[in-house]
């Protein structure tokens, strides 16, 4: 195998100096000259109509330069989700949200925004604003959504009541038969919490619009380029004419922002198209926690056919997932709940039927995993119950059962690779599976146990929704390297990476003399952006095309120059080589190139193919059965990661995602009361892991070749919470033997459960 | 709206400001002297990404009302490295990956520091009560810890020299 020089190597990342240093500029950063500040009045009901609005006391109060209510805004329907904003015909998209509207449907829900001279204004004149509201029943539950007693949250949905878009089905096989054929059934059923990304920086957008019409939006979103598309719709501009951009660091997203950011961007730029003043909108904390998009709770359940020796024939899937009140990414994210839950076990006969329903509830959309984790608990809690009753190991059970390169499955790409089997058996090592169920001894109060969970996940949403890249790379005139691409880099080492790639391509080792530009519509190509792990994959192949695209034409343009056949010449570490004879250095050929009126710009364009990764997670708990508190003590999670290109930042999502897993698993949850708020508004409230929580977390890597991706890499960023949570829950059943189907696992429910 | 005058030291050098005394110490650095290193992630000193070094101790800055800070020594990010020598906390979330989004790191550099500062030999028990304010999640804080670490060892190689 070729030796990397750069591909592989941790090195120092690209952004860590400006972020260590505090130079960094952040959305929330941005000041502009003689910018406003927008403040939003939010809905204090769940559900009501809005009978009277009178803003004149807020217009009336200096420093006030522009009130807006549903009266005078746009009616322009939309969906702040990216994904809505490419939806392929005959499909038809969710469009279902105003900036403001004369309804309001869940509690946080947009009523008004006020332009001031500082934010002390601004929220002075929101207690100015008069609103009558009508009040009209709500609903939180996504099965009662759907009862005969629930209003419709919104008219028009074809698919049943309160169902966005349409029902997914995934289907092979014959179901029934494959029932008739098993010799064991389980069917359990799962209820998941509301969680949310509570990434570090706030939504925000500052908005400035030119004279001649045009809007450049400083923002905290994803993606860049579809969100441009969704100004574009909104306010009815050409593309063209409206430039979105990261400033060029963006605090965390976590699939908060795919699209929209909130709608911080919506309501900032129309603030500044009334006042022709720039406007800067940042949400605080609780606005962040009630009125941006959620993880989806809801309900999964899972029907499992096994035969006698524990060969798995049967899954029945079926997923009813609260969507809150607008769709955003409800029927996508019950989609890929379906289509991951469904690949991870070679299983014959097999269905899933899924979709989202709408409440009263915040908006839920994006957020790592997107599905995967809310089919992963259930099916492997399902798992281990199946082992049990057979009396098999649950380890051996999955190697048994587990998808291998070449099975068929129900996704429409093949699946070319797998290092699973191996994640399994280096996780369970590390972890001490043999002592699973040994772990106690009677009598003992804290009780110790081992669970494991296993799942796959994607490295791009290829071919489930639109999704190519377009990256640049440039050689410079002294020999360096310019790489532009449209995605983000929200903390997930993109830049760093995609430097990576272009330096081992062209064959420039020095990373000081790479650089990237990300995540502006104005100078990078369009780019789907940041989402379903595929920045380092998908864009990662368009720069690796376009890095290689740029390294011919300079060989080309070197032969001509040096005499030579363009085959015998080579870039190692900036320096062209006929042979093992250094001829040129780059920098001194690019430099003549530019006195000549040339210059080497590489072009990579893509439409992916996808990757499956896989991931084995491993968990042991300490169970306090005095206080029903659940300590974990240790958690492995291996991976396969293909090539992990900065094995250092791969490591870092891994630990990253993992933490949050466990928050999934144990205590993180938005619960509402029944007016319809949210109970858990702010850090404090919302029992999210801090340092003191952090277990002993062994990270494995295992890199098996994928031809797909650049460098054989696949996606990583999400895998790493998508089977945290079972592993939790069963090893809380391996130490007490209770077995919780509903997460998170609370202190309180494992003390009822004790107690009960 | 009665505005007033404080004094205080700011990464070394002596201000005063007219200020309106109902702004906290994080609206004074971020918003007028436009100190943007230090982040606001919530308001209510419930994050840890605001926090700035308040005569030797780490505060968040978003609860300190800014005439409690007349007479005091505040450090913030800006004042703690430069370009030709990093602070040795810094130096170590560069090398051992303890940085991500970034949003977060001001505020974990200057718990960490303030930390070091006063127990230059930590223990993890430590190391993570000192940063148990400051959220972030991006790391699992498996990598700042470490970077906190090995800060903690270099500064007492250095010093033993």
């Amino acid at each position: 195998m070729k030796e990397y020089k750069v591909i592989g190597k941790s090195i120092r990342r690209l952004d860590a100096w400006e972020k260590s240093a505090g130079t960094g500029t952040f959305t929330t950063d941005i000041y502009l000259p003689g910018m406003l500040f927008g403040k939003v009045l939010r809905s204090p009901y769940p559900h009501a109509r809005i009978k009277k609005i009178d803003t004149t006391k807020a217009e009336q109060l200096p420093g006030v330069e522009a009130v807006l209510c549903y009266k005078n805004s746009t009616r322009v329907i939309f969906n702040t989700s990216a994904t809505m904003t490419t939806t392929v015909p005959p499909m038809k998209p969710v469009l279902d949200q105003y900036i403001f509207d004369n309804v309001v449907r869940y509690v946080g829900d947009e009523v008004a925004a006020v332009a001031a001279v500082n934010e002390k204004i601004a929220v002075q004149a929101l207690e100015l604003i008069e609103v009558e509201y009508e009040p009209l029943s709500a609903v939180y539950d996504a099965k009662q959504a759907m009862t005969s007693d629930a209003l419709e949250i919104h008219s028009d949905c074809p698919a049943g009541k309160n169902i966005p878009g349409e029902i997914i089905h995934l289907e092979m096989g014959n179901l029934e038969q494959g029932f008739n054929e098993s010799d064991l059934i389980f069917e359990e059923e799962f209820k998941l919490p509301i969680v949310k990304q509570v990434q570090m920086e706030t939504q925000a957008a500052v908005a400035q619009v030119s004279i001649d019409g045009s809007i450049t939006v400083y923002s905290t979103t994803q993606t860049p380029h579809p969100s441009a598309q969704i100004l574009a719709h909104i306010f009815q501009l050409p593309v063209s004419k409206v430039r979105v951009l990261n400033p060029p660091y963006l605090g965390g997203g976590f699939g908060v922002r795919i699209g929209l950011s909130g709608k911080a961007e919506a309501i900032a730029t129309e603030l500044a198209m009334k006042t022709g003043k720039p406007v800067k909108v940042v949400y605080d904390r609780k606005e962040d926690f009630i009125a941006s998009d959620t993880r989806h709770g809801g309900y999964v359940t899972v029907k499992l056919g096994l035969k006698n020796d524990g060969v798995f024939h049967a899954l029945e899937l079926k997923a009813n997932l609260n969507t809150g009140a607008y769709c955003s990414f409800g029927v996508e994210a019950a989609g890929v709940l379906g289509a991951m839950g469904l690949s991870v076990y070679r299983i014959p006969h097999q269905v899933y039927h899924g979709h989202s329903t709408y409440t009263n509830c915040t908006p839920a959309g994006a957020m790592r995993g997107f599905g995967n984790p809310q089919a992963m608990f259930p099916i492997e809690s399902v798992v281990d119950m199946a082992a049990e009753r057979l009396g098999m190991d649950a380890k051996e059970l999955r190697l048994k059962n587990i998808i291998k390169p070449g099975d068929k499955w129900v996704l429409p790409y093949p699946c070319k690779s797998s290092g699973l089997p191996e994640c399994i058996e280096k996780g369970a090592r590390e972890i001490g599976w043999n002592n699973r169920g040994k772990l106690n001894k009677p009598g003992d109060k804290i009780r110790r146990g081992i669970g494991m969970g296993v799942g796959t996940h994607v490295s791009n949403s290829w071919p489930f929704c639109v999704d190519f890249s377009n990256a640049l790379v440039t050689i410079k005139s002294d020999g360096t390297i310019k790489v532009a691409s449209g995605v983000v880099d929200m903390g997930t080492g993109t830049k760093t990476s995609l430097a990576q790639i272009a330096a081992e391509t062209v064959g420039v080792y020095d990373m000081s003399k790479v650089s990237v530009t990300l995540a502006d519509t104005e100078s990078t190509p369009f780019e789907i952006g940041s989402h379903a792990s595929r920045s380092c994959y998908t864009a990662g192949q368009a720069v690796y095309l376009a890095a290689q695209d740029a390294r011919s034409q300079v060989l080309e343009y070197a032969a001509d120059y040096l005499k030579e056949r363009m085959e015998y010449l080579d870039i190692k570490d900036g320096v062209i080589y006929s042979g093992n004879e250094a001829r040129i250095s780059l920098a001194e050929l690019t430099e003549y190139a530019h006195l000549h009126n040339k210059q080497f710009l590489g072009v990579g364009k893509v439409v992916p193919s996808n990757a499956p990764p896989w991931e084995a997670h491993f968990a042991e708990v300490e169970v306090d059965t005095e206080t029903g508190q659940v300590r974990v003590i240790k958690l492995v999670a291996a991976h396969d990661v293909g090539k992990a290109i900065h094995p250092v930042i791969v490591e870092g999502q891994l630990e990253g995602g993992l933490v949050q897993g466990m928050g999934y698993a144990l205590s993180e949850e938005i619960r509402y009361n029944d007016k319809g708020k949210q109970l858990h508004d702010g850090i404090h409230k919302y029992m999210l892991p801090t340092a003191e929580d952090i277990p002993e977390i062994k990270v494995i890597l295992v890199e098996p070749h994928d031809p797909s991706g650049p460098y054989g890499a696949k996606g990583v960023g999400e895998t790493s919470l998508v089977p945290t949570a079972p592993a939790i829950t069963n090893a809380i059943y391996d130490a007490i033997g209770i077995r919780f189907k509903e997460i998170p696992v609370t202190e309180e429910k494992v003390f009822k459960a004790l107690y009960k | 709206m009665n505005k007033k005058n404080v004094k205080f030291t700011l990464n070394g050098k002596p201000v005063t400001l007219t200020v309106s005394p109902s702004a906290t110490l994080l609206d004074i650095i971020r918003d007028e002297l436009k100190l943007t290193g230090t982040k606001k992630g919530c308001g209510k000193g419930e994050c840890g990404a605001c926090t700035v070094i308040m005569d030797g101790i780490a505060v968040n800055s978003c609860l300190v009302p800014i005439m409690k800070v007349a007479g005091c020594h505040v450090e913030t990010i800006e004042g703690i490295g430069n370009k030709e020598k990093p602070h040795p906390v810094q130096e170590a979330f560069m090398d051992l990956g303890a940085i991500q989004c970034g949003f977060c790191t001001p505020g974990m550099i200057m718990s960490s520091k303030a930390l070091l500062d006063k127990t230059p030999d930590p223990n993890r028990e430590q190391i993570r009560e000192a940063i148990s304010g400051n959220i972030c999640r991006c790391t699992g804080y498996v990598k700042i810890e470490a970077a906190v670490q090995a800060a903690a060892d270099k500064v007492k190689e250095e010093n033993s020299k």
